[in-house]
Formats: C-alpha cells, sequence, structure tokens
C-alpha cells in the first residue's frame, strides 16, 4: 500500500522538484520560488533520519502511534459506506505526518518541534456526482496536532481519529467543508504486515524502504453530514499505516495502487510503480489476504494490470487479473471525477470489481493514482 | 503675433535673470516646504500602514488580551473545539540593535499561509530553517541592507534585557515594511521571554463568525476587527500629522505673498513696454493671454525646481517624522519616500495655481489699460490707496471669523482654518495700518532731517510694493514667534511636571522589549541601608469602555502622591480610597479625548470580568498624549492575574549621594544587571526634555523654511522697489547724495520696513500663540499649557525682522550705489 501515501509523500518530498520539472516539460520557464507548506515539507535530504533498513517486530498498540525519527509517516483511512437511504458513499481520510528537519529538538517553547502535520479528507456520493475534498496543515506544538499510541489517536485541529470510550473501537470525528464524517470503527480482520514482515521495499538502493502494515477490514457505522443533509451509514474501510524516510528514485513516475475487499473474505493491495516513460517498476507488489491473516505476497508479475478507460488523463478504469484466478477482474470507478484538488493533485476514489466474465459483482475497493499530469 | 510676443517675454525673462530667478526661487520655495511635508508625512503614513496591514494580513478580526497576553491554551481551544482553523497566532515585541529598535514579530508560518503575510514570497528553505532552528529571523531588506547584513549574516540584538545573536537567514520580500524582524513564534517566545503566551490572534471570520466567537471569549479577552485597531493606530498619529501639515500651509501662505509680490512686479517693471505693445496694436486679450504664458512659464520652472528640493527636504523630515513617531508613539522605521503621482500633482497645483493668481491681478490690470496711459506707478499706488478701505473691511471680517471659528467646537481642522483666517486677515490690514501709520509718522519725518524723511515717505509712496512684503515678513516672523511662544511654554510645562513627577532619587526599569522586573530585584534594593523606601510601577495596556488605554498601576510610596497634581478638585478622601483600589485617576489629555470628569466612572475589562470604577481625579500628564489610567497595583494585580513590575522609584535616607547611591545599587545587583537600566532623577529629567526637543526639531526647521520663504519676498519686494526707483535715486544722486548716503537711504529704508514688519508681528505673534496653545494642542492632544513668555522673545521677534529686512537690502543697495547716474538718466 505504497501508493497510497506515496504519491501524496512524493508529492510533499519532491513538490517542489517535480513542479519544476513539469513546468519545464512544458516548455515553461521554472516559477519563482515561494513559499507553500507543499513545497515547505518539500525541502530537504534524508540525511540524519531514521531508516527502514532491517525488518523489526511489530508491537500494537505501540506502532499505531508516531515513529518522529522517520521523515514522513502516514495514517491512511479509506472506504466503502452505504446509507440508510440506500445511497453508496466513498470515504478518505488521511493523516500525514512529516519531520523538517532530524535530531533532538532544542529550546522551551511548546511552539518549538520539527514535525508538521497534514491531512486530506473526502467524500464521494456516485448517485449524486458530487465528489468534496478538504484539507488541513499544522505545526504539531502546543497540542494543535500529533499522535499518540496509548490509547490511540492522531489528530490535527478538530478532525481527530482515535480509541473512543468503547474498547476496541475507533472514532473518526471530522468536520469538513461541505461535509462532516463521524464513523465508528471495528477492526474486523488482523493486521496485516506489507512486504518482508512490514519492510516494505520501493526500490533499488539500500534503505529505500519504508514499515508498512495494513488493517484491510473495518466495520463502519455512524452518520454522515453533507451540506446540510445527514445519514446514517454503515460499511467498510481499509487502514493503511506506513512509516520511512525514502523517497522516488528518479526514473520512477508514480504509483496505481489497489485496494479491493471481496465479498469471498480476500482483501488484495497491490501497487504499480510506474517507471518515466511506461513500464512498471520491478518494485511493485502487494498482498492477498483473508480474515485469518496474510495468505501470500504478490510480486509484479503475478497481478497483470491494464487500463481499461481514462479520464482527464488519469486510468480511472482497469483489467486486473490475479495469477491463479480463473477470469480477470474489472474495476470500475464509483465516480469518474474523484480527483482531489487539493495543495498536491492526485486522483484517489471508490472502485467497485466485477468478473469480467459473467458481470458478477465480486466486491468493493479503492484506487489511488498519482503522478499523472491530469488534462483539462 | 503669438510667437514674436513669447520671444519678448522670453528676452525679459533673459534679460532680469536676478528678477526671474528670484520669482521662481519663490514658487520653488513654496512648492518644496508643501510637498516636503506631504511627503515625509504621507511616506510615514504608507510605512506605517504597511506595517499595521501586511503584519494583520488579510486578517478581517483579531483577539487581544490585557497586559499578561492570551494564554495559548485559548488558541489551541480555537482550532481543536471552535474549529475556527483561519486563526493565526501572533507573540510580538521590541528587541534593540545598538541604540536602534526593531519590531520582532514571531508567527507561525504554517497558520499564517491563509493571512499572505510577507514572508509568502520566501524559500521553502528559508521557512523550514525558520521553524526548525532557534534564534533565526529575516529581516526587512531595506533594514538588512542598512545594518549591512546579508543572508545568513548575524545580527546582535538584545531581547528581553538579554544579549542574543540572532541568525539572519534572507531578507524579507521588498513589501514588507521597514525594521520588521520575521521569526518563528517559537523563536519570538524564546526571545521575548513570553513562552505560553500570545500576544494577539488574527483571525478571517465569515460573517456572523463573530457574533459567536465574542459571545465565546473567556474574560479578559477581546475580539475586534482589524479596520479598528488599525484605526485607533491611525488617529494617534493623525493629530501629529495635522500639525505639521499646518505648518506647510503656513509656508505656502509666506510663499503666495512672495509670489505675488515678484509677479505683479515683473510686469509693472515692463509697464511702458507692454503699453508700446498695445499701442502697436496687440489686443488685450493677447498681452492677457502673454502675460499669463510668461507666469504659467515661471510657475512650472519654479515647480519643477521646487519638485526636486522638496524631495531632498522631505527625506531629512521623513527622518524626524520617523524620529517623533517613535519616541511618542511606536516602533515605526520608514525610510523610503512615497513618491505618489497625486502628492506631487498637488504641489504642483498649489505653485501654479499661486503663481497664476498672482499673476492674473496684474496681467488684467495691464490688459485693461489704455495703451496711452502706459500703465503709470502713480495709477496702481491710487488705486490701491482707493482700495485700503476695502482690504481694512475683508481683513477685520478675516480677524473675527478666524476668532470665531477658532473658539468655537469646531475640532482640530476648525481651529486650524480659524487660524489661517486670522493670519490672512491680518495680513489684509497690514496696507491700512501702514498708509495710517505714515499719517502718523510724516509730520515726524519732517523733523528728522532727509534721509528719514526720504526713506519713511518711500514706504508710504509705494505701498503696493511695499506692504506685500512687510506683509510677507510680518506673517513669517509673527509664527516664529507664536511658535517660539508655544514650544517655549510647553517645555517649560513639561520641565515642571517632571520636576515634580518624579519624586524618586533613582528609578530601575527594564531594559526596551522587556516584559517585568526579574523577582526579588525590589527586596534586594530595599535590604540596601542607603534606601529609605521604595515605589513600584506596572505598565500596560488594558480595554476599558474607552477603548484600549495604558495603565500604571503604582504602589506609592509616602512621597509619590506628591507628584500628581490636579487639573480640577479631585475627589474628597483621595488617597485613602486610591490605596484601597476604590477609584481611578486619569490624565487629562485621557479625560480631555473622552469628555470625562471627576466623579464619572471607567469600565475596565479585566480577567475576572467587567468592572466600573469612579474618578477621582484628572491629573496633568504630559507623557503621552493618548492618555494614562492609573490604578493601585495591589488591585490591578488581583484583577489582571499580573504580579509583575516594570519599574521602581527608589527614595533615598537624607543625605545619601546619589551617585554613591547608584554605584552602591549597581554593586548589589552585580549579574541581575543584565537588562536592567538605573537611572538617576535627574538623568530622566535630561532625557525626557532631550526627546522633546527631538520632536520640535521639526518644527524648528519648518520655522525656518517660513522665514527662507520670507527672506526671498522681501529680497524680491525690495529688490523691486529700489531697480524700479532707479531713476529717482539717480536724480537724488544727481542732485549731490552721495554713494553712501545713497546706500545709507535704501538701508534705512529696508530697516525701518523690517522695523514695521517686526513691529506689526508681535500683536499676530501672541494671538498664534495664544491660539497655538489654547486651540490647536488642546484639541490635537489635550493639554494644557501654561503660558510662559520666553525672555526676549519680543526683542528677538524684532531683531529677526530687522536684521532679515537689512541682509535683503544689501544686494539693492549695493547695486543702486553702483549705477552710474548719469547713465539712468540717460536710459530713461
Amino acid at each position: 500500500m505504497v501508493g497510497r501515501g506515496w504519491h501524496i509523500a512524493m508529492g510533499a518530498f519532491l513538490a517542489s522538484g517535480l513542479l519544476l520539472l513539469g513546468a519545464c516539460e512544458r516548455g515553461a520557464p521554472p516559477p519563482p520560488p515561494r513559499f507553500t507548506i507543499a513545497a515547505l515539507l518539500g525541502e530537504q535530504g534524508a540525511g540524519g533520519f531514521a531508516r527502514a533498513t532491517a525488518v523489526r517486530p511489530f508491537r500494537f498498540p505501540a506502532d499505531h502511534g508516531p515513529h518522529p525519527g522517520f521523515r514522513s509517516e502516514w495514517w491512511y483511512l479509506t472506504g466503502n459506506l452505504r446509507g440508510a437511504d440506500g445511497r453508496e458513499y466513498g470515504f478518505q481520510a488521511t493523516f500525514f505526518r512529516f519531520a523538517l528537519a532530524p535530531g533532538p529538538v532544542t529550546g522551551d517553547s511548546a511552539w518549538r518541534g520539527n514535525q508538521v502535520w497534514m491531512a486530506h479528507a473526502a467524500l464521494s456520493d456516485p448517485a449524486q456526482g458530487e465528489h468534496l475534498a478538504d484539507e488541513r496543515f499544522s505545526r504539531e506544538g502546543p497540542g494543535l496536532a500529533g499522535a499518540r499510541a496509548g490509547p490511540f489517536r492522531v489528530w490535527l485541529d478538530d478532525w481527530r481519529l482515535g480509541a473512543d470510550g468503547m474498547e476496541g473501537e475507533w472514532r473518526l470525528q471530522l468536520p469538513a467543508r461541505g461535509f462532516t464524517l463521524d464513523l465508528r470503527l471495528r477492526p474486523a480482520s488482523p493486521v496485516v504486515l506489507q512486504g518482508d514482515r512490514g519492510l516494505s521495499r520501493k526500490g533499488a538502493a539500500p534503505g529505500n524502504a519504508s514499515y508498512y502494515y495494513s488493517i484491510p477490514r473495518l466495520q463502519v457505522e455512524g452518520r454522515i453530514r453533507q451540506g446540510e443533509r445527514g445519514i446514517t451509514v454503515t460499511g467498510l474501510a481499509w487502514l493503511d499505516r506506513e512509516w520511512s524516510s525514502s523517497a522516488l528514485e528518479p526514473q520512477q513516475a508514480g504509483w496505481d495502487w489497489f485496494s479491493l475487499q471481496l465479498r469471498d473474505g480476500r482483501n488484495l493491495m497491490f501497487y504499480r510503480l510506474r517507471r518515466r516513460g511506461g513500464g512498471t517498476d520491478p518494485h511493485s507488489g502487494g498482498s492477498l489476504s483473508d480474515g485469518d491473516g496474510l495468505i501470500r505476497r504478490l510480486g509484479p508479475d503475478q497481478v497483470r494490470l491494464t487500463p481499461l478507460a481514462r479520464w482527464r488523463g488519469y486510468p480511472v478504469e482497469w483489467r486486473l487479473q490475479l495469477a491463479g484466478e480463473p477470469h480477470g477482474w474489472r474495476i470500475r470507478p464509483l465516480l469518474r471525477d474523484q480527483e482531489m484538488r487539493l495543495s498536491i493533485r492526485y486522483w484517489e476514489g471508490a472502485v467497485e470489481v466485477i468478473d469480467e466474465v459473467d458481470g458478477t459483482p465480486l466486491g468493493r475497493g479503492y484506487l489511488e493514482l498519482t503522478g499523472y499530469r491530469p488534462s483539462r | 503675433m503669438g510667437r514674436l510676443l513669447l520671444l519678448t517675454t522670453l528676452r525679459h525673462l533673459r534679460r532680469q535673470p536676478w528678477q526671474s530667478g528670484l520669482t521662481i526661487l519663490g514658487i520653488a520655495l513654496g512648492v518644496a516646504v508643501v510637498l516636503a511635508v506631504d511627503l515625509a508625512n504621507q511616506s510615514a503614513r504608507r510605512a506605517f500602514l504597511l506595517t499595521a496591514e501586511s503584519l494583520s494580513g488579510r486578517a478581517s478580526h483579531q483577539i487581544s488580551a490585557g497586559p499578561a497576553g492570551i494564554d495559548e491554551a485559548f488558541y489551541r481551544r480555537l482550532r481543536l473545539e471552535l474549529g475556527l482553523r483561519r486563526a493565526a497566532p501572533v507573540v510580538e515585541g521590541v528587541v534593540t540593535h545598538g541604540t536602534g529598535r526593531l519590531r520582532l514579530v514571531g508567527i507561525d508560518p504554517i497558520a499564517s499561509s491563509a493571512f499572505r503575510r510577507p514572508g509568502g514570497g520566501l524559500a521553502p528553505d528559508s521557512v523550514r530553517r525558520l521553524l526548525t532552528e532557534p534564534a533565526t529571523a529575516l529581516l526587512s531588506a531595506a533594514t538588512a541592507v542598512r545594518l549591512g547584513i546579508g543572508r545568513d549574516g548575524r545580527l546582535p540584538v538584545r531581547a528581553a534585557g538579554r544579549p542574543v545573536t540572532l541568525r539572519i537567514l534572507d531578507h524579507l520580500p521588498e513589501d514588507a515594511p521597514e525594521g520588521l524582524l520575521l521569526a518563528d513564534i517559537a523563536t519570538a517566545q524564546e526571545l521575548l521571554g513570553r513562552n505560553g503566551r500570545l500576544d494577539r490572534i488574527d483571525l478571517i471570520l465569515e460573517p456572523g463568525q463573530a457574533d459567536t466567537l465574542a459571545r465565546q471569549l473567556p474574560p479578559g479577552l477581546r475580539l475586534e476587527t482589524s479596520a479598528s485597531r488599525t484605526r485607533v493606530l491611525e488617529e494617534m498619529v493623525a493629530a501629529f500629522q495635522t500639525n505639521l501639515t499646518a505648518m506647510s500651509l503656513l509656508a505656502i501662505l509666506v510663499g503666495a505673498f512672495l509670489i505675488y509680490n515678484t509677479m505683479t512686479f515683473s510686469v509693472l517693471r515692463r509697464r511702458r513696454l507692454l503699453g508700446t505693445l498695445r499701442a502697436l496694436g496687440v489686443t488685450r486679450r493677447e498681452l492677457f493671454r502673454l502675460l499669463l504664458t510668461e507666469a504659467l512659464l515661471l510657475g512650472v520652472v519654479g515647480a519643477l525646481l521646487g519638485t526636486g528640493l522638496g524631495i531632498l527636504v522631505a527625506r531629512s523630515l521623513l527622518a524626524l517624522v520617523t524620529r517623533t513617531i517613535n519616541d511618542l508613539y511606536f516602533v515605526l522605521t520608514a525610510t523610503r519616500l512615497a513618491l505618489e503621482p497625486a502628492l506631487l500633482a498637488k504641489g504642483w497645483a498649489i505653485g501654479l495655481g499661486v503663481t497664476l493668481l498672482s499673476a492674473l491681478i496684474p496681467a488684467l490690470e495691464a490688459a485693461r489699460t489704455r495703451p496711452a496711459e502706459a500703465l503709470r506707478r502713480s495709477r496702481l499706488e491710487s488705486r490701491l490707496r482707493r482700495g485700503l478701505p476695502w482690504l481694512a473691511g475683508a481683513g477685520a471680517a478675516g480677524l473675527l471669523l478666524g476668532w470665531l471659528l477658532a473658539g468655537t467646537d469646531s475640532g482640530l481642522a476648525g481651529g486650524l482654518a480659524g487660524l489661517f483666517l486670522l493670519i490672512l486677515g491680518y495680513a489684509l490690514l497690514l496696507p491700512p495700518a501702514l498708509a495710517g501709520l505714515d499719517r502718523v509718522t510724516a509730520p515726524l519725518a519732517g523733523r528728522g532731517g532727509l534721509l528719514p524723511r526720504l526713506a519713511l515717505r518711500g514706504i508710504a509712496a509705494n505701498l503696493s510694493r511695499t506692504a506685500p512684503a512687510i506683509a510677507a515678513l510680518s506673517v513669517a516672523v509673527a509664527a516664529t514667534l507664536g511658535v517660539g511662544i508655544m514650544i517655549g511654554s510647553f517645555r517649560a510645562t513639561v520641565a515642571d511636571w517632571l520636576g515634580y513627577t518624579l519624586r524618586g532619587d533613582l528609578y530601575i526599569r527594564q531594559a526596551a522589549g522587556a516584559d517585568a522586573l526579574p523577582p526579588g530585584v525590589r527586596e534586594l534594593v530595599e535590604s540596601l541601608p542607603q534606601v529609605a523606601e521604595t515605589s513600584a510601577g506596572r505598565h500596560a495596556h488594558i480595554h476599558t469602555d474607552r477603548g484600549t488605554v495604558e495603565l500604571l498601576a503604582l504602589e506609592p510610596a509616602t512621597r509619590s502622591s506628591r507628584g500628581f497634581r490636579f487639573a480640577a478638585p479631585p475627589l474628597p478622601r483621595l488617597w485613602p480610597r486610591y490605596t484601597r483600589g476604590e477609584l481611578l485617576l486619569v490624565s487629562e489629555p485621557f479625560a480631555y479625548r473622552h469628555r470625562l470628569r471627576t466623579g464619572d466612572r471607567l469600565r475596565l475589562q479585566t480577567d475576572e470580568g467587567e468592572l466600573s470604577l469612579p474618578i477621582g481625579g484628572i491629573f496633568y500628564d504630559y507623557g503621552s498624549d493618548r492618555g494614562l489610567v492609573s490604578l493601585v497595583r495591589s488591585r490591578y494585580a488581583r484583577l489582571w492575574h499580573d504580579p509583575g513590575i516594570s519599574t521602581i522609584g527608589i527614595y533615598l535616607r537624607p543625605g545619601v549621594e546619589t551617585a554613591a547611591a547608584e554605584a552602591a545599587l549597581t554593586r548589589l545587583l552585580g549579574n541581575r544587571m543584565d537588562g536592567l537600566e538605573i537611572r538617576s532623577n535627574r538623568e530622566i529629567r535630561e532625557r525626557s526634555l532631550a526627546v522633546f526637543d527631538r520632536t520640535f526639531a521639526i518644527t524648528r526647521v519648518l520655522r525656518l523654511l517660513a522665514i527662507g520663504v520670507a527672506f526671498v519676498g522681501v529680497l524680491s519686494a525690495l529688490m523691486a522697489l529700489q531697480l524700479e526707483r532707479g531713476r529717482e535715486l539717480a536724480l537724488l544722486r544727481a542732485t549731490g547724495l552721495t554713494r553712501g548716503q545713497l546706500v545709507r537711504l535704501v538701508l534705512l529704508q529696508t530697516g525701518l520696513m523690517g522695523l514695521y514688519a517686526g513691529l506689526f508681528a508681535l500683536p499676530l505673534g501672541w494671538l498664534m500663540s495664544d491660539l497655538l496653545i489654547e486651540v490647536i494642542n488642546r484639541r490635537a492632544f489635550g493639554w494644557t499649557i501654561f503660558v510662559r513668555l520666553p525672555a526676549g522673545a519680543l526683542g528677538e521677534t524684532l531683531l529677526l525682522a530687522v536684521g532679515a529686512a537689512l541682509l535683503a537690502g544689501l544686494y539693492p543697495a549695493w547695486r543702486m550705489a553702483r549705477v552710474r547716474p548719469a547713465r539712468a538718466l540717460r536710459e530713461e
């Protein structure tokens, strides 16, 4: 599940560089350096930060909390919901932590600190053709944003996710521009350690890897507000957790990331690392798991991906052939425009999975497309 | 024909370089003074607005608090619970660099990114280092250049009394105000010793949000719109700037006399030529147009010169203006001139307008005359004499109207308008008065010998020429006298006030930018055997129903009470009630501004909620024109949860030498001395008066400019007069007057003109000082000034007038003496 945080983090890590590159490719002069938060998050080397170089033991709930020695980290929640009104909804809630500098902090102001937080949230309403998105930024101190392990919580301003009274249950409270999410989440599957026991390689360079785990199924119930309308909802969410100090390698252009929850109880995560000029990077990969945990790791050869349709340059519809499966799957967006038009631009949306031969619905999921230069 | 006429004009201008030069100089000086004051004012205002606006950026509202600041936990609540995310915290203070002061503003670059503050155009790397490295800041580009600090340079400052070396990561963009150090909020808190506290919170609120928020504010916090905040600051300097503008108007008034005089002369001098032109068939219209074109030509050249000169003068004036604002109001740095086209246009319009108006009368005159008449001087004189009653009437009306306008409740602008009407009226009265004077002196002159008689009669006979010159000089000299009396009285009043206010022998305070004195200092001081007792004071800004005001929380010593003098009888049992915190004392400017009387009540917003206290007395205070409120410290500390003190007054035992005590104190405080200032009573008094003198340096400069303009006026009038009378004087020479006698005659005459001007200036000067003190200053600042006539002021005024006149007469006298009578006569 590198993909999800990955591009956004990549956007953050390399924003200035990529922006310049993009502008140059279009023949425009590079823009003057201006302070934007995205650029701020992008401007530093990895020197001095902890690196993901070896397999490590994961401990919970401690590892739900932050790992400030690493340069970046995220809590990534996506899900498909069904409303009491019979309509389908998709939602995303993501908290990103970035360290602006490594090492200890000196100074006694509560504002002193190296950690900066960003959060993205979205609500998709395919029936209405509406996709709402919002973002927040904040420094960590004094208590404006942050994460804790016991009891678990992560917050930025009045957006928060964390333990809330009921044992084993989390609550997401997120009042955003145009919509509000208020959801209770209960893990319904074990933690899946991605990559090699949680060490997920992202490139050839040593240390170019992350620590990465998922909870592929969380039972969701709660309420959402869309404008003035409140709806009771139930559904299924997916949590991704990842921390690292590395960035995309120069030849890597972006990611197509899939998290699919199938009706037969299996969950598939796969990210395709795209190389510049086309082609799949050999470090692409994923996993297949079920209600008891991991079934098998997936390499780039075990998943064949073919884009079927594009929306403004984003390949929003796919054919996916999993090795050993009799039929290919069609992955279709519930809504074509699920673009996140925030300070970093990417596509993140709810999808359905159907059997390409008999059209049987197989499941639901989320798709993330990053590193594209969307056409208007 | 038009071209030919123009050539005549150009030739005339070339042949009379002195006359044209003086006219141009007069116009240039007038334009320069007006422009310089306008430019300096406007530039200071722009710098101020830029500071105010760019620091709050797009904020629509601000939350501010009392002296203790805002608990940063409230900011967290604002974001986490009230969900206001367009909110940005600010920590603000002053740090010193050498003798200069810089405004340190600490922001959260991330929260402020929505506010478009300076810093918006910075390299991301600078912002990242600002956030992560302690003691880093960004400095205004102009200031950095002035101080010679490059990127990544080091800037030693004192913050909260401690020496710190700041690393200047980068310069702020050009649109940032000068004198600004922008730092991360963590750095600002650490440097200023303000951990945990914010000075304000900037907000962008939607309509309707403000009311909801205002209801949720804890006691002691206050929500106000950015506009009202800026307005309050702006009002602070408005009165000061109005006074400056008034001085510049005075200069233009004197300048107008000058321009009028020279323009009239330049026409009259050519009366024969003009007559000839008319006889040759040049129409009136053409003649009229010619003269106006000529005036326009002179006006344009003069205005151009004046613009350059004005910009030069404005540069030094701006330094004076900002220094005064710094001394009196707040930290402001402005070195860039705001060369706005509108301002330049205004200066030009005034210069050209006055020039054309001045030319209009003689031009009409010349055009209306029949060619044969060739406009004789005598005709002009007789016309003036016929107009004298009218002038007298207009002058009296002006005087009366001005007096009425200034006397009624017409505000500062009304007061100033009244003052100008008064001056104008007085000036109009001068020609009739001079004519009247002639009737008195004529019999006397008959007995005084030939030269005095000639001199006296010359003045009266050429009234059209001499009267404007005398009036211009008189007004300028009177302004010097009036402003001199005002400043002298003011200074004496302030010196008196300092004398009875500063009761202690020594004072200790924290150096600039600091919050409170370190705890324990007072106890240490009291442990000294030389010390009889101490008083303690705390300066803070509090919110009242009459706006924000400076508060002095005083813990008086037994002698402190004598430090207050009251403008009206205070309430009975004042001191016991003050000591118990049952009443407030307010300063005179505060009471004047808000029309408060002894016994009225003032509502205070304290951290314990709102409180209403009666005003026990209104005391004289010249420390601030914004006003000062005093409450006993024990009550203040409880109400605002602020036990700190900012000053200690030390009363020594009888017989103890101040210097010895100061040395003992310095030894005692030792390493705690860092950032503390010990000042003796005398030192404070001297420094305060130095600040006072610095403040009025501007006035002095403007006064000199006005005199300069008047001097040029007298010079040009005399030149005109003497040159015009060339033939007359040549006749005198031919009939036996020696060269020396001629020089004496001219000097005697100019000296007499100076004397007249001086004599007439005395009552006008007195009148002006009275208006300045009782009306203008009172309305602008609310201070009572006790009038005191500076010794010798009257004599000095006469000397100045006569001296200026004599000086101006030297050149014409020398010139007239050089002319050979035969040639002058032949030229006829």
